[in-house]
């Protein structure tokens, strides 16, 4: 087995045995559900219902229920569809990524990231299909065989090349997170009393035996699939900046774009998962898996990230000047000091001035603050995709277009309404499913659970 | 017998015959041909395939969901004997004439199918024709006339008024009902009065004639919305002649334009607009122009010189000029003039190119003209760039004899009152004392095709045809005739109106035989000898009949310049703090047109506002008045009071650059409907608080009278603001350039004439790393012009078949916006009204962009060490005299195009004729490509436009309304992207014809709909390939750039530098 220095804090705290791993993760699924969760659901469905609201509304009138215009024709639809897919990247950077690098620490957290990444890119492709003017025709743009003779996609189209990245992205996260959870089903079958739960996790664990055999393939299937995934973390938002990258738009024509997306899609992605995990921790008592270390780690993913986003920041911003050219030194000029610069300052504030409190050992490890700070730094990633987005095209070449854009409540209420769908998909899945990758973790238990640490340290003293 | 009921099936059951119980088990009693046809050879080895059974499948299922619609019946009645010129889907094109008592015009209708849906000048005949170019003049009210034809709330037959309301009632009892009125009314001796707009019809004025020679106390009263009395009645004075003379802008080298709008709403418009900008070619002789008003006119925009000065100081201004030019002629001066040096200048210039100048004035005050008029005089600009021989017949009004008959309405010795063509109750300064007083008259007609403010109040409304569905005859000026021809038959059961005239004076006659025998006879007196159906034939063909022009006879100036300066100085006293000029818009005139949502949504070319009318104020005074200086959709105008003795207006502030601080303008032509009346459909719509609410507000009170004319300015009102705000709907929210030298490229005469290319039209290069200027190495020196960069492999459109291409030349586009309106009829641009508007989702599929300068320049400030935050900042602050730069703006067509790449369907893309083209199929409404696109030209239907939700501005939404429609061009859906297709259409029908004659497409055998609307020429369309097209020497010319050239996006659309007269102007300061 596997042998960890003793002076590496431990992963798991406290005492705990195989079986406790199995209760602490199990129990909530078998007992009843607390009545936080309760309380949660019913806000988050009502949110989402009303959120669905919206989108029903929002196709059955047109688009012009939105407040976009002739020179802003995107606005929150794709920064809310930015945000998400760029949420939606931690999940498989810390389950792929830090598989390949054999991050054990990311056990704790990878199930709930990988959640998380599924329904952030649900709620993320929600946005290309009902920002269309023709939804019913969205099918349009997969390459079908047709009746139009050469009628084909625009294989040169940006557009195009989200819709493969995307369902791609969608598909290999999904697998991957799925094939982790079949031995936690298994669990979660052998344990449960109930005949109906019997019957659910049997079926979803796809009868999984647990024998050597069994746990081999699934460790050389982890790992394929980790290889497949970890190129996508990367060309998800590569091709996602392409959207812009690759058009006329000053502002929006930057080379920079790929890096920069991705450095932020992760940024926002980890803020997202300590602000869920730091949630979910209190509620499902997980103190003991999810330990300050893991939160600790993550603040350091944000602090690098956010680093170098702000460094693409200052990039833009010299490119724009040292360039000459004079519209993009004037869309920049614009950002920061024209009709929006309060949302360009937002973005600064939240995303490249506040993370650097994270140099503070203090503060990355005080849980309250991070929370908080996961916060500001997804608010901040927002206002990014907006400032991108809203301030390069309201003011572009031609003056005699210029124009503001303002917002219509049916613009807020998709926005919260993919929170309310994202947070009640997230909700059922804690409610449900194993939080934690609790036969991986207990793969670490006897290497860095804190008792059986303390027993290695004090065996080797004696 | 059992007590069970039996039934049985037929006899046999009946009978239990065993044999036909055993037939029963075998349905089919003969053997069927089954196994033979499956065991036929030939249908051995196949089978029903899988995309055989598919095929069935999905027959079965359409053909069931089929049956299961219930397909609307729509019962068409096809042509059994088809008439001999209408061949379905080929387009007739009738000559024809436009008057409205404001413009004239020379047109052409198209019709399709008997409908007529478009009308252009007319390129062959009439005074509107620009000879250079072969194209007529329109302004935009006339060609959108053709949709108020379509409009849903015009009366339908006649109208009686019984008890206060109006009822229906036929032709034979209100023919009966007047004769009687009438024959009463002359009987007791009282007046019959048939009260019109300028009549310029010589069979009208012979129907009233016919009328009068019945009943003897017949009279006929004219009179001008937009009063000239104050021009006719002065030249009356000065010359004997009470005559609006016709001007030729053609011959003069200098004009000074006092306060008159003369390319928009003052004169003749159609005949100026191709006349001054014939000298607007820089490579030709250019013409120097002077402009001094108060608030930035259209004309004003394209002057060299603007000189901006108070209302009041107008006279004053006249009176400078007068004297400057006096004192050079030595002639009497007046004293107290205007000091300007700019003014000093403008009199040198006029003085030095004298025979070859003309100085116009727009103020309605007698003495003032009389002083224009010496100043002509003084200049030989008689006999030369004015003739008065051959003047115009428009602007016969006279405001004292209607002063004058409203005085004798009230005192009674009116027994009658026939109205065409006129509002009193509307636009009279004295409307109220005219309401009364139609009171007191017995018998009252209207011939409104409305019940509007006027006809409302009278007893009868006779409703006339729309003009398209009329003859009529015109006499626009001394030896020029025109024709008009209905180009359908008669919607409604309405009359032309002279015809009811010539029916009560007892002649049998029909209308158009009356038109007929007019003209027959007038030949006989002009033409003796010419064979009549000849003539009148070639007339209705051309809708022009003209004989050459009169010889100039000399001038006698007789105008008593003395009490002319002392009227005009007396004009100009007792200034307040705030004075008013009132003005009318290009796009609604004096109202009458306010009811065609094709106007209303049209920017304003100035204010860029659509659906209002509002207060011009400088920006300084809507900063003094703490009122908003920036309006968009959430940043509503400040509401001002505007008070003028009794009359009161509430109206939005719309900062204007060029304003001159203390003088507000305000529209006439707006606040139509205010009282509920039915003036047409558009004129009337719900506004931002659900309200139904006139469009604008009536400015008409503030007009007044003075000195026997209709003053449209006053010296003194009493301006406050009210705290209120108002959303104003504004289709371009920014003002400056902001010196954007790839956009708007402007230069001076003198500089263009020094033939530097770089100086005027700097070329855009790219530093490469080859060894462009062979100077042995490689450096920033190294450089290549933009369009020899691709990223792309290029569309073979050059030199390969045609490539369709526009030439719009800055300097003859005078900013009218016809094109605006011809694009909107040809294409099918829905209007989205006032609130979509408002959120910058106008569909113009061409925008008429314009700039004003700013007095911070990129250049200067940089060399002053300003920073570049300060810079554009203030940059976006027009300057308080600016130039102002007027750019039509559709689809570039570009052979790069951005939209074209992004589109993940497809759904735009070029053709190999150089065309930008969009499958509105295969749209599904990313709006990646409006995004994408530098020019941003395309336009997005966020909604249904043609739904219920739209029912009240979009003429294509109701049954009557969807007959202006285009059966060319495709109605959009919602959901899909739009955009300029270059009239596709044309194209593809100019190529179709040019095809069936054997011939290739000749230049200028097809134009764009705002190619052929554009009279002066600014416009030009043709095939880029055709080397000795006009299109493609204009391309090659030394001013020609593409808009935004480094995009690199190699648009087949190019712009002709402008270039102002500014320098020798300039030169004399």
């Amino acid at each position: 087995m596997h042998s960890e220095a003793a002076i590496r804090e431990p992963l798991i705290l406290g005492h705990k045995t195989y079986a406790d791993i199995t209760n602490d993760i199990v129990g909530p699924i078998e007992n009843k559900a607390p009545r936080g969760w309760y309380v949660l659901m019913t806000l988050a469905s009502l949110v989402a219902a009303y959120g669905t609201g919206c989108i029903l509304y929002l196709i059955s009138k047109g688009i012009g229920v939105w407040g976009l215009n002739k020179t802003v024709d995107w606005a929150w639809d794709i920064t809310n569809f930015v945000w998400w897919v760029g949420i939606g990247h931690a999940g498989t950077l810390i389950s792929a990524v830090l598989l390949l690098f054999r991050q054990k620490w990311r056990m704790a957290i990878n199930r709930s990231a990988e959640a998380m990444t599924i329904f952030a890119v649900i709620m993320a492709a929600t946005f290309p299909g009902i920002h269309m003017g023709r939804i019913w025709m969205s099918y349009w743009v997969l390459p079908l065989p047709n009746q139009f003779g050469s009628l084909w996609v625009n294989f040169n189209s940006p557009l195009l090349w989200d819709v493969f990245a995307i369902s791609t992205y969608f598909s290999v996260s999904l697998v991957f997170w799925y094939i982790g959870l079949i031995p936690d089903f298994a669990t979660i079958r052998d344990k449960v009393s109930k005949p109906m739960m019997k019957k659910v996790y049997g079926i979803l664990s796809f009868g999984w035996t647990g024998n050597a055999k069994a746990w081999t393939r699934f460790e050389e299937v982890s790992l394929v699939l980790a290889g497949i995934a970890t190129p996508l973390v990367f060309s998800v938002h590569s091709v996602v900046s392409f959207d812009f990258a690759t058009s006329v738009i000053p502002g929006w024509h930057t080379t920079i774009f790929p890096p920069y997306f991705v450095s932020g899609a992760v940024f926002s992605g980890f803020a997202m998962v300590q602000t869920l995990l730091l949630i979910m921790r209190k509620v499902m008592h997980l103190e003991a898996y999810i330990t300050k270390k893991h939160i600790e780690y993550m603040n350091i993913v944000i602090i690098v990230t956010g680093s170098i986003v702000g460094v693409a920041y200052i990039t833009e911003l010299f490119i724009s000047w040292y360039s000459g050219v004079e519209y993009e030194s004037y869309a920049f000029i614009n950002r920061a000091t024209g009709p929006y610069w309060w949302s360009y300052w937002a973005m600064m504030s939240c995303n490249v001035i506040s993370p650097q409190l994270f140099w503070f050992k203090k503060l990355r490890t005080n849980l309250a603050f991070t929370f908080f700070m996961s916060i500001i730094v997804n608010i901040g990633m927002w206002f990014e995709r907006f400032v991108i987005i809203v301030t390069s095209l309201h003011r572009d070449y031609m003056p005699s277009a210029w124009t503001m854009f303002h917002p219509t409540w049916v613009d807020v209420g998709v926005f919260l309404g993919t929170i309310g769908i994202f947070s009640t998909l997230y909700l059922l899945f804690a409610r449900y499913f194993p939080v934690l990758a609790l036969n991986e973790v207990k793969s670490i238990l006897k290497v860095s659970g804190e008792s059986y640490k303390q027993q290695a340290a004090q065996h080797h003293h004696h | 017998m059992s007590s069970t009921k039996r039934y049985w099936m037929d006899a046999a059951d009946l009978r239990q015959d065993p044999e036909a119980i055993k037939a029963r088990a075998n349905e089919f009693p003969q053997d069927l041909a089954i196994d033979q046809v499956l065991g036929d050879a030939r249908f051995q080895g196949a089978s029903t395939g899988r995309r055989d059974f598919l095929k069935f499948l999905g027959f079965s299922l359409g053909a069931a969901s089929l049956a299961a619609c219930e397909t609307p019946v729509i019962k068409s009645i096809p042509y059994v004997n088809k008439p001999e010129d209408i061949t379905p889907g080929v387009a007739n094109w009738y000559a024809s004439t436009f008057y409205d008592g404001q413009d004239f015009a020379s047109i052409l209708v198209k019709t399709r199918e008997g409908r007529p849906i478009h009308i252009k000048g007319n390129p062959r005949f009439g005074i509107n024709r620009n000879p250079g170019l072969d194209k007529g003049v329109v302004n935009a009210r006339i060609n959108s006339s053709v949709l108020s034809l379509y409009d849903g709330e015009r009366l339908k037959g006649p109208r009686q008024r019984v008890e206060g309301k109006l009822q229906g009632t036929t032709w034979a009892d209100a023919d009966k009902a007047i004769d009687a009125g009438l024959t009463a009314a002359s009987a007791a001796g009282k007046r019959i009065v048939v009260l019109t707009n300028t009549i310029i019809s010589p069979s009208t004025k012979a129907a009233v004639a016919a009328l009068k020679a019945k009943h003897a106390t017949v009279e006929h009263v004219q009179y001008d919305t937009i009063s000239y009395s104050g021009v006719t009645n002065a030249n009356l004075k000065s010359f004997g002649k009470r005559v609006f003379p016709s001007y030729d802008f053609t011959k003069a080298d200098v004009v000074v334009s006092v306060d008159a709008d003369f390319l928009s709403s003052w004169g003749s418009t159609t005949e100026y607009a191709w006349q001054y900008a014939s000298r607007r070619n820089p490579d030709g002789a250019m013409n120097r122009h002077w402009q001094v008003e108060a608030r930035m006119s259209i004309t004003g925009a394209n002057a060299d010189v603007r000189i901006p000065v108070k209302v009041s100081e107008l006279p004053l201004a006249v009176v400078a000029l007068h004297d400057a030019i006096a004192g050079k002629a030595g002639a009497a001066t007046v004293g107290g003039g205007l000091q300007i040096d700019e003014l000093k200048h403008a009199a040198d210039a006029l003085w030095a190119a004298r025979g070859k100048a003309l100085v116009v004035c727009g103020s309605n005050d007698e003495g003032v003209q009389v002083l224009v008029n010496g100043i002509n005089n003084l200049l030989g600009s008689y006999g030369s760039t004015i003739d008065l021989d051959n003047h115009t017949w428009f602007f016969q009004g006279d405001d004292a004899a209607v002063a004058q008959l409203v005085k004798d309405m009230n005192a009674g010795t009116v027994g009658a009152v026939l109205m065409a063509g006129v509002n009193p109750a509307y636009s009279l300064p004295n409307a109220a004392e005219f309401k009364a007083a139609l009171e007191k008259v017995a018998l009252t007609v209207s011939f409104s095709r409305y019940a509007d403010e006027t006809a409302s109040l009278c007893g009868w409304i006779l409703p006339d045809n729309h003009y398209l569905e009329s003859w009529n005859d015109f006499m626009p000026k001394v030896g020029q005739y025109a024709l008009a021809q209905p180009a359908i038959a008669r919607l409604f059961d309405t009359r032309s109106w002279p015809g009811n005239l010539v029916r009560w004076s007892g002649s049998p006659a029909k209308w158009n035989d009356f038109i007929r025998q007019t003209w027959q006879a007038n030949l006989a007196v002009h033409g003796a000898g010419m064979d009549f159906t000849a003539v009148w034939h070639q007339s209705l063909h051309d809708g022009v009949l003209s004989s050459p022009a009169l010889p100039a006879t000399p001038v006698a100036f007789m105008g008593d310049i003395a009490a002319a300066g002392a009227a005009a100085k007396q004009a100009a006293s007792g200034a307040g703090q705030w004075e008013l000029s009132l003005y009318t818009t290009e796009a609604i005139g004096d109202g009458q047109h306010a009811n065609n949502p094709w106007l209303q949504e049209m920017p304003d070319p100035l204010a860029k506002v659509t659906w209002d009318n509002y207060v011009c104020m400088s920006f300084a005074d809507v900063r003094n008045l703490g009122l908003p200086d920036y309006l968009g959709e959430q940043s509503p105008a400040g509401v001002v009071s505007v008070k003028l003795g009794a009359a009161e207006v509430k109206l939005p502030v719309v900062p204007s650059p060029g304003q001159k601080p203390g003088t507000i303008a305000i529209a006439l032509g707006y606040g139509r409907g205010a009282n509920g009346e039915k003036v047409g459909k558009a004129a009337v719509t719900t506004d931002h608080e659900g309200v139904l609410s006139p469009v604008g507000r009536n400015a008409y009170p503030f007009t007044s009278l003075r000195n026997g004319t209709v003053s449209y300015d006053a010296v003194s009102v009493e301006v406050s603001a009210t705290g209120e705000t108002y959303p104003i709907a504004i289709t371009q929210t920014h003002l400056t350039h902001m010196d954007r030298h790839s956009i708007v490229k402007e230069t001076s005469l003198a500089v263009y004439k020094a033939g530097d290319k770089d100086a005027f039209n700097h070329a855009h290069t790219l530093a490469v790393h080859e060894d462009v200027n062979g100077d042995g190495t490689i450096d920033a020196r190294d450089r290549k012009p933009v369009a020899e960069f691709d990223l792309w492999d290029e569309h073979p459109v050059e030199g390969v078949g045609h490539r369709w291409g526009l030439s719009i030349d800055l300097n003859s586009c005078i900013g009218c916006g016809a094109c605006i309106t011809a694009c909107n009829s040809e294409n099918n641009i829905p209007v989205v009204g006032k609130d979509e508007v408002r959120r910058s989702r106008e569909m113009h599929w061409l925008r008429l962009d314009r700039y004003y300068s700013s007095d911070t320049k990129w250049a200067e400030g940089r060399e002053a060490g300003e920073s570049k935050i300060s810079l554009y900042t203030r940059m976006e602050e027009p300057s308080e005299r600016p130039s102002v730069f007027f750019m039509p703006v559709m689809c570039q067509h570009c052979n790069h195009a951005p939209c074209e790449t992004v589109c993940p369907v497809a759904a735009t893309t070029h053709s190999n004729e150089g065309l930008n083209q969009m499958a509105y199929n295969r749209c599904i409404g990313t709006r990646y490509c409006a995004n994408n696109c530098p020019y941003k030209v395309r336009r997005f239907n966020w909604f249904n436009y043609v739904t219920e939700q739209f029912a009240e501005v979009n003429p294509a939404w109701d049954d009557l309304g969807r007959m202006v429609l285009n059966p060319d061009v495709t109605v959009r859906a919602r959901g899909v992207i739009e955009k300029c297709s270059l009239c596709v259409q044309s194209i593809q029908a100019g190529k179709l014809k040019a095809k069936k004659e054997g011939r290739p497409v000749k230049d200028g055998d097809i134009e764009t709909a705002c190619s052929a609307a554009c009279g002066t020429g600014a416009i030009v369309f043709g095939d880029l390939n055709d080397k000795r097209s006009m299109v493609r020497g204009k391309a090659d010319s030394d001013r020609s750039y593409h808009m935004l050239e480094e995009v690199g996006v190699k648009p087949n659309v190019n712009y002709l530098v402008k270039v102002r007269n500014s320098e020798e102007a300039a030169h004399h300061a």
